[in-house]
């Protein structure tokens, strides 16, 4: 009988465990660990987002905090200890899950859920309760307008991204463009910053659509703007039409000088699902491993811990923010007002470079243009930030 | 006259899609009356294994379909077994059916769904095949788009074909129509049953392998294929092979020229629009009998 045998075998190991315990104790005295609680979808519609960009690096950050003996509470080292919850993409489960975290749990410290309307929804309880939220996948003009003490968003703002493309454009001479964008909050204000930054550099938008996120077909709306022979395509996409738009535009030829789309263009599974095709594409990206020795560690650790590859936009941005915490709670501990100011009011060395805060935006990151070419997504504007020269006209598609 | 033909065969395309989609769930629902509200489940199982085979044994997907139909028809045939076998017989009515297996249909929507998230994660999975763009007539359409639109319309042909012409078909809606009745005329229930629950699974996962070729996959993607299943068996008239395919075409061509003449967004706008027209119309679907 072997069940039987091995629960014993299991009580033995308890007990002997348990005897040795008080023996080990003591090296390792430290006070209780640092209680840092989360919601993030593991499953549902954000779960492909999230479970790229951004959880991931939660993860690995705990592990390696611990692995250097703890988090460093103003000299003190304490153990990290994650309290995560899937919240299921369910907006209300978000809500929810951070009301107990906060209101009844009480852990010391919060990580943001992923994507711009879950961030939208967890601001106030942040601010009611009086936790920092540094969050890497939040997005828009709209969130900053509210004004929260506690918020902290570390991706460039739309309008950082689309002036960095606008000035891409009128530096190579691009006279016109055609955009489409999703019908979600994240489509909406990178329009509303990419309209703006067109007109100031005097770029005519020939075509202007919007689309539902999940379409499982555009060619119609590609078609009509391929008749229209725009220098610019700029699709501001979600993940699955982020792929749809690339193959059809590539199945009716239409090959503009400057092909971009948006969110997913960075996710490694972009380029391993297109290949070839996916040379000269451009979207949204701030780094790739050459762009800095400390991009490269980061790249290989993610690597070597789950098997894949990071994103080359935001998940550089999860990390710094957790880099950013790290520095904080290094200087004013886990109490929460003192380091809300402190990483309101100081600069912080991070992965992409120094980071800085001012009402709330990371305003020290520049807005950047990548591409994909030979399989890395290379950054080739701005100039003091590429890490190659940019393709354009984009060559032909393979 | 090519910018038409081009607009016409995208939404048929589109079309031949949702139908697609609806074929499988339609032999579940349709003729027996079981709500799988997991069908889309289903389609993300066959769509894994698809692309489980294309990315680890370097098996082309079209090949790989007899693989997915036959894993999916055995698994059809188990969780007939397990799930739907005792509400059959002891439902007293076919609306009952209906509630019950509803009930049991979300538990398999969790249970394989949240499987699958163990299996595989959460990340977007992808791979390329037929991507190659092909004249017809002018216009340009990617193959792997084309065999998807050939083999909805091929099939749901081959289905209308045997349901209406052949013993088994008839066999199959006498057994709708009335179980009893079946029965007393020497219709054997219990081998029919698990095999129909069973090919309509199969029939769910050939839809997904043929969709991977298309779309990207993820364990979540198979909710909106329910949604767009039932709305197409709806159009058309339950258990009616020739109105999914029709239901599906109509709701492709509304799309298309919607998106062409007013803006994508309206996309679902439009589509409700058609269904909530043709139930105030004809409330039992196009070609409900």
């Amino acid at each position: 009988m072997s069940v039987p045998s091995l629960s014993r075998r299991a009580i033995l190991g308890a007990i002997a465990a348990a005897a040795f315990a008080p023996a080990i104790a003591p090296a390792f005295a430290q006070d209780a660990p640092v209680r840092i609680g989360y919601a993030i979808a593991r499953t549902g519609p954000w779960s492909a987002g999230a479970q790229v960009t951004q959880e991931p690096n939660y993860i690995m950050w705990a592990e390696q905090v611990n692995a250097r003996g703890g988090l460093s509470v103003k000299g003190k080292k304490r153990m990290v200890e994650l309290v995560a919850v899937d919240d299921r993409s369910d907006m209300e489960t978000v809500v929810r899950s951070y009301e107990r975290l906060m209101g009844s749990d009480k852990v010391d410290l919060i990580l943001p859920p992923w994507g711009t309307g879950a961030n939208f929804a967890v601001m106030p309880l942040a601010q009611k309760h009086g936790y920092p939220m540094l969050s890497p996948t939040a997005t828009g003009r709209k969130l900053l307008g509210m004004k929260n003490p506690y918020f902290f968003a570390l991706l460039q703002q739309p309008d950082r991204m689309m002036d960095a493309l606008a000035e891409f454009l009128a530096a190579r001479g691009a006279k016109t463009a055609a955009v489409i964008y999703v019908d979600e909050l994240f489509g909406l204000e990178q329009f509303a910053g990419l309209e703006a930054s067109l007109k100031q550099k005097n770029i005519q938008l020939v075509e202007k659509k919007s689309y539902p996120i999940g379409v499982k077909d555009l060619q119609p709306v590609l078609n009509d703007i391929k008749s229209k022979n725009p220098d610019a395509f700029i699709a501001l996409s979600y993940p699955p039409d982020t792929f749809l738009i690339t193959g059809q535009s590539r199945a009716i030829g239409f090959n503009p000088k400057l092909f971009y789309t948006a969110v997913g263009t960075a996710f490694p599974v972009y380029r391993d699902k297109f290949g070839p095709v996916a040379e000269g594409v451009m979207g949204l990206g701030t780094w790739n491993p050459k762009s800095s020795a400390a991009t490269k560690a980061y790249f290989d650790a993610h690597v070597a811990r789950w098997k894949k590859e990071p994103d080359r936009w935001a998940s550089a941005h999860a990390w710094a923010g957790l880099q950013i915490l790290e520095q904080a709670v290094a200087k004013a501990g886990v109490d929460r007002k003192a380091l809300r100011d402190t990483i309101a009011n100081s600069e912080f060395d991070t992965i992409i470079g120094k980071i800085r805060f001012r009402n709330g935006e990371n305003i020290s990151t520049p807005g950047a243009v990548s591409q994909w070419q030979s399989g890395e997504f290379e950054v080739v504007w701005p100039p003091q930030n590429a890490t190659g020269p940019a393709y354009y006209p984009k060559p032909a598609w393979k | 006259m090519a910018f038409w033909f081009e607009l016409v065969a995208t939404g048929l395309i589109t079309g031949g899609i949702y139908a697609l989609v609806a074929l499988g769930l339609n032999l579940q629902y349709g003729l027996m009356r079981i709500m799988n509200i997991s069908h889309g489940e289903f389609l993300m199982l066959g769509a894994y294994l698809t692309w489980l085979g294309h990315t680890v044994l370097q098996v082309n997907p079209i090949l790989f379909l007899p693989v997915v139909a036959l894993a999916l028809f055995a698994l059809g045939v188990v969780v007939y077994w397990l799930c739907f076998r005792r509400i059959i017989r002891t439902a007293p009515a076919v609306e009952v059916i209906e509630a019950r297996s509803l009930l049991v249909g979300f538990g398999l929507l969790f249970l394989v769904q949240n499987a699958a998230y163990l299996a595989w994660g959460a990340d977007l999975r992808g791979y390329s095949f037929l991507t190659e763009a092909v004249d017809v007539g002018g216009a340009r359409f990617q193959v792997n788009r084309l065999v998807v639109f050939a083999f909805a319309v091929g099939a749901s042909l081959l289905l209308l074909a045997v349901l209406r012409w052949t013993l088994i078909g008839k066999a199959v809606r006498a057994m709708m129509q009335s179980p009893t009745g079946a029965q007393l005329v020497g219709i054997d229930t219990r081998f029919l049953h698990p095999v129909v629950f069973g090919l309509g699974l199969a029939m769910a996962g050939v839809a997904g392998a043929l969709l991977s070729m298309v779309y990207e996959i993820s364990p979540g993607m198979g909710e909106p294929y329910t949604v767009t299943a039932l709305i197409v068996i709806v159009l058309g008239g339950l258990g009616s092979a020739l109105g999914s395919l029709l239901g599906g075409f109509l709701l492709g061509l509304v799309e298309t020229f919607g998106m062409h003449y007013t803006s994508p967004s309206l996309k679902m706008l439009l589509s409700y629009a058609v269904l909530i027209g043709v139930l105030l119309a004809r409330p039992k679907g196009l070609f409900a009998r």
